[in-house]
């Protein structure tokens, strides 16, 4: 997943367990909505804002009715949870997102580089 | 609304003739939209100029199952809008839209169509900028649920005669959305709002990003004149200290050592700060 260009998202991003959710991309899972409806699909983005795209999307609404979506987006306020699928290894996840980031922190060249962040050791 | 020989005619499902409309009788401005409980929520019903990231002309607009007609979806920054040719439509603030998705199930609804759903209840023409705080039903709308006990929405279909359509005007409502994140959300507050917190300035600071200086420290940071001035302020404050010794039965010897924030005045006999009496003036 390509990390966002934008400085905010991404202390956002790594500052909570969104960056989980951005490892995730390519999986189908289930989102449930806040408004107790349900959104099945293949996880197209999300950002750090917690917003989804989904695609190919079976969607429960609250009263059980079933449709097909192609195309789906929720915004984050109304996502109340996201089932990450069994075969998902969190904790690898969310350590392989955080590098990426990193990555593009201390790589110079393109305006993303900053230099001081040669010096920081783990 | 639209005029006809001089009388204003009310586009509300309800009557025909301005004049008949209970939204005029309620005073209400043409040319503004309204919920159901009098609310003014929009100003303004022109299309958007700017920040249009898409628009599609030949979209019919259908609102909680009714149909508005055909007319041109505006997919602006700061707003989704809908128009027929005749001025009449609505407007949606996004983060009244809760989620958007591009419906191509016959079986279910019989058009290819971009599904929005919106957080808040809408009369027939009116548009919901805000979060949805109505509990009062529409009760001139046409409603598939009932929705006394649960959190009203607004299901709205844009049907484009161009079913080509459907996905750039899907990932521009996406575009827009992101644009609008959820101020309420406290918990993607950041500390380090913009900018990336700078490792190395950190470091320099032994992890903390200092905003004040130890005692120790500010002492050796202050020029002579800074000096000159705390040791003023110590006498007057030692001199101050030194009339109300007997208060409050504080010992000022053995207090001062108590003191280790870094205020202590270093006279031998005042308590920094602690009885600020009215005596002194800082």
């Amino acid at each position: 997943m390509e990390v966002t260009h934008s400085i905010r998202e991404r202390t956002i991003t790594e500052n909570s367990l969104v960056v989980l959710l951005q490892g995730i991309h390519g999986h189908v899972t289930t989102v449930d909505l806040r408004d107790e409806s349900m959104a099945k699909g293949r996880i197209v983005n999300v950002d750090a804002f917690m917003n989804i795209r989904l695609a190919e999307v079976v969607y429960t609404d609250r009263y059980g009715r079933a449709t097909h979506l192609a195309d789906f987006f929720v915004t984050g306020r109304n996502v109340r949870y996201v089932h990450i699928p069994d075969e998902v290894n969190i904790i690898k996840t969310i350590e392989s997102q955080l590098q990426k980031i990193h990555r593009v922190r201390n790589f110079g060249g393109e305006g993303q580089g900053r230099k001081e962040y040669l010096k920081y050791k783990k | 609304m639209r005029s006809t020989g001089g009388g204003w005619v009310c586009t509300c499902s309800k009557s025909k003739a301005w004049s008949d409309c209970r939204r005029r009788k309620r005073n209400i401005q043409p040319g503004k939209i309204i919920s159901e409980d009098n609310m003014v929520l929009l100003k303004n019903v022109t299309p958007p100029c700017e920040g249009v990231r898409y628009q599609q002309s030949e979209t019919t607009a259908v609102l909680d199952g009714k149909g508005l007609g055909s007319g041109t979806l505006y997919v602006a920054e700061n707003r989704l809008s809908w128009f027929d040719g005749t001025g009449m439509g609505f407007s949606l603030e996004y983060p009244s839209i809760s989620l958007h998705a591009i419906s191509r199930d016959v079986s279910a609804y019989p058009q290819e169509h971009l599904y929005v759903m919106v957080n808040a209840k809408l009369s027939e023409e009116g548009g919901a900028a805000e979060e949805s705080e109505m509990k009062e039903k529409d009760s001139e709308g046409e409603q598939d649920e009932s929705d006394e006990d649960t959190d009203p929405i607004t299901e709205i279909r844009f049907v484009p005669s161009d079913k080509a359509a459907l996905e750039p005007m899907f990932s521009a409502m996406c575009e827009c959305q992101a644009l609008h994140p959820d101020p309420e959300d406290d918990d993607s507050d950041s500390d380090f709002e913009g900018d990336e917190y700078d490792v190395e300035e950190a470091e320099q600071g032994q992890g903390d990003v200092p905003s004040f200086y130890t005692y120790e420290e500010g002492l050796s940071r202050l020029t002579s004149e800074g000096q000159t001035t705390l040791e003023r302020l110590e006498g007057m404050l030692a001199e101050s200290v030194a009339q109300q010794y007997h208060m409050a039965g504080v010992r000022t010897e053995s207090a001062a050592a108590d003191f280790e924030d870094g205020m202590e005045v270093d006279t031998g006999s005042a308590v920094a700060g602690q009885f600020e009496d009215a005596d002194v003036e800082h």
